[in-house]
């Protein structure tokens, strides 16, 4: 009869009775995850040399924290594949570099994003999609990586949403963005190289963000017309809660490569748009957002009474450092996509650590 | 070979918390110094001031200070909590107005009482669930806050100063209630 189970084909019932389990744990995302064996974990736990009761982080405020063999076993409950844990790791490292992740961010109503890019090697022994549809799901390691940060958030640190997670409504796919940079059709050297990491290292980068937009321009030559669109995404009204809010861009490979062959550096385009995306002081009077408070954090607020003239321009970006750019993406149309950064972007990389018996199997296949 | 499938929390079961006992109380506020801990969250200042102003005129309290509270996000520093009691005989702390820092702003309450100090807490009414979370978390569940409703940062002065008034009997109650213990 159909359906029957054959000897050694896995049995659907008891495969999903296990993950109702985890479901009645309240352990999962809202999707089903695969339950966790000591033999799995133990499989990850072999990908790396950091002991499984090392610390990865504690949240004091919230007396939580997770271990390596914690961020294992959400790893695996993820989707992971055991390899893919020594870029786990390096994610949880590098998003840990924001200020904003060891603050209250993951608490924040804003529900930020960790935007997770990967460089080196290893993108390509992993299979992580580094070029069509980045944000589009359909791979794997793109898709499970994140998802670990998520579920470590959610099961190790107690950060779970209308609880400690006060998001209000949060950003599409926000435990789901992580890609490769398309390192072989960028015109620039890779983000770790630019972050000060040994060229062709495996390294991981990752920012806190707060809105993504997409910018399709694929009928100009005028790289300056190119800039001018993606200033007038960036320099939007409605995600200025501060002074300054710092934005970078996943650039698509047509659009690096245009302003790579018009003469522009990385830190040329960093420098223009720093010069000239803002507003004028009228436009942040339409919005209610002319004033910084001075009682506050520093946040804008409707002004009593005109300050400065209308025409008067406030720059956005608080410079070079804070605008993280990226190529990825498939070379098939100019279509790019502005983020918002959450906090503050580290500006740098983490090397991603494997373990010695990686290490050398790659070698010998290289 | 069966095994069990693997817990992802890292936590192991907590023991019953044996609660929390507040800070003894004056019998009434007349004369007493009032600590004010703002958070640096809009209109958060003003609403304390308003409130010492309130219990000023109605409670003839003594001194205010006022004290900020620079990572909005986090519990008080030691060396704050310290300061601002040996400064002041009561506090009101506030206002627990975002997703962090209205727990924060619950486990500086606790920590006040925990000093020996009485403490005030306000926050806003869309943020009782992470309140009470943290409430949890700090060993003190059911530890009563003032609520004040959502939203506060885009209220006028004077609007802040309406609500100052509404809750100001509340947290002269909360601080001068000798001997009241959470549930």
């Amino acid at each position: 009869m159909a359906g029957d189970l054959m000897a050694g084909e896995p049995d659907p019932d008891v495969a999903r009775e296990a993950i109702e389990y985890c479901y009645e744990q309240g352990w999962t995302d809202g999707l089903p995850v695969v339950p966790a064996s000591p033999e799995l974990v133990d499989q990850f736990l072999a990908q790396t040399d950091r002991a499984p009761d090392e610390v990865l982080w504690r949240m004091d405020h919230l007396n939580t924290e997770c271990t390596v063999q914690t961020a294992a076993i959400n790893a695996a409950m993820a989707g992971c594949l055991p390899e893919y844990f020594p870029v786990v790791l390096a994610a949880w490292d590098a998003v840990m570099l924001d200020r904003a992740a060891k603050g209250g961010g993951w608490q924040s109503t804003s529900g930020p994003a960790p935007l997770i890019v990967v460089n080196g090697p290893i993108r390509h022994q992993l299979e992580l999609n580094c070029t069509g549809g980045i944000f589009a799901g359909g791979f794997r390691p793109n898709a499970t990586i994140p998802r670990a940060l998520g579920l470590m958030m959610r099961n190790a640190f107690g950060v779970a949403p209308h609880v400690f997670d006060q998001t209000t409504q949060g950003i599409p796919g926000r435990w789901a963005i992580c890609f490769g940079e398309n390192e072989e059709e960028s015109p620039w050297e890779p983000l770790a190289t630019e972050m000060g990491l040994e060229p062709g290292a495996n390294a991981v980068s990752c920012t806190l963000t707060r809105t993504f937009e997409f910018v399709d321009n694929r009928h100009t030559q005028d790289p300056e017309q190119l800039l001018w669109d993606f200033a007038d995404t960036i320099s939007r009204t409605g995600v200025m809660i501060f002074r300054t809010q710092s934005a970078g861009i996943v650039l698509c490979p047509e659009h690096a490569q245009m302003l790579a062959d018009a003469g522009y550096a990385k830190t040329d385009v960093k420098d223009w748009l720093v010069e000239h995306c803002g507003r004028v002081e009228a436009d942040l009077r339409h919005a209610g957002k002319d004033a910084v408070s001075e009682g506050g954090h520093g946040a804008r607020c409707a002004g009593e009474h005109e300050r400065v003239p209308g025409d008067v321009f406030s720059p956005f970006m608080p410079g070079r450092e804070s605008v993280p750019i990226v190529v990825a993406g498939a070379r098939n149309a100019a279509i790019s996509m502005v983020f918002r950064v959450f906090g503050e972007w580290s500006n740098s990389s983490v090397a991603v650590e494997t373990t010695n018996l990686i290490a050398a199997v790659s070698d010998a296949g290289g | 070979m069966t095994t069990a499938i693997m817990d992802p929390t890292g936590r192991t079961e907590k023991q019953a918390s044996a609660g929390l006992a507040l800070a003894s109380r004056p019998a009434d506020l007349s004369g007493v110094s009032v600590g004010l801990l703002e958070n640096g969250k809009q209109n958060a200042r003003l609403f304390l001031e308003e409130v010492a102003g309130v219990l000023r005129v109605r409670h003839r309290v003594g001194d205010v200070q006022l004290r900020r509270k620079e990572v909005f996000s986090a519990p008080a520093p030691p060396e704050l909590v310290d300061e601002l009691s040996a400064a002041s005989d009561v506090v009101v702390i506030g206002v627990g107005d975002c997703g962090s820092c209205s727990a924060s702003a619950i486990a500086d309450g606790v920590l006040f009482e925990r000093h020996g100090t009485p403490a005030a807490v306000i926050c806003s009414d869309a943020f009782t669930a992470t309140a009470d979370a943290m409430a949890e978390v700090q060993e003190a569940p059911g530890y009563h806050y003032i609520t004040t409703p959502h939203p506060v940062a885009g209220l006028t002065p004077g609007q802040v100063r309406d609500r100052a008034e509404q809750v100001a009997a509340e947290v002269a109650e909360v601080l001068a209630a000798q001997g009241r213990q959470v549930a």
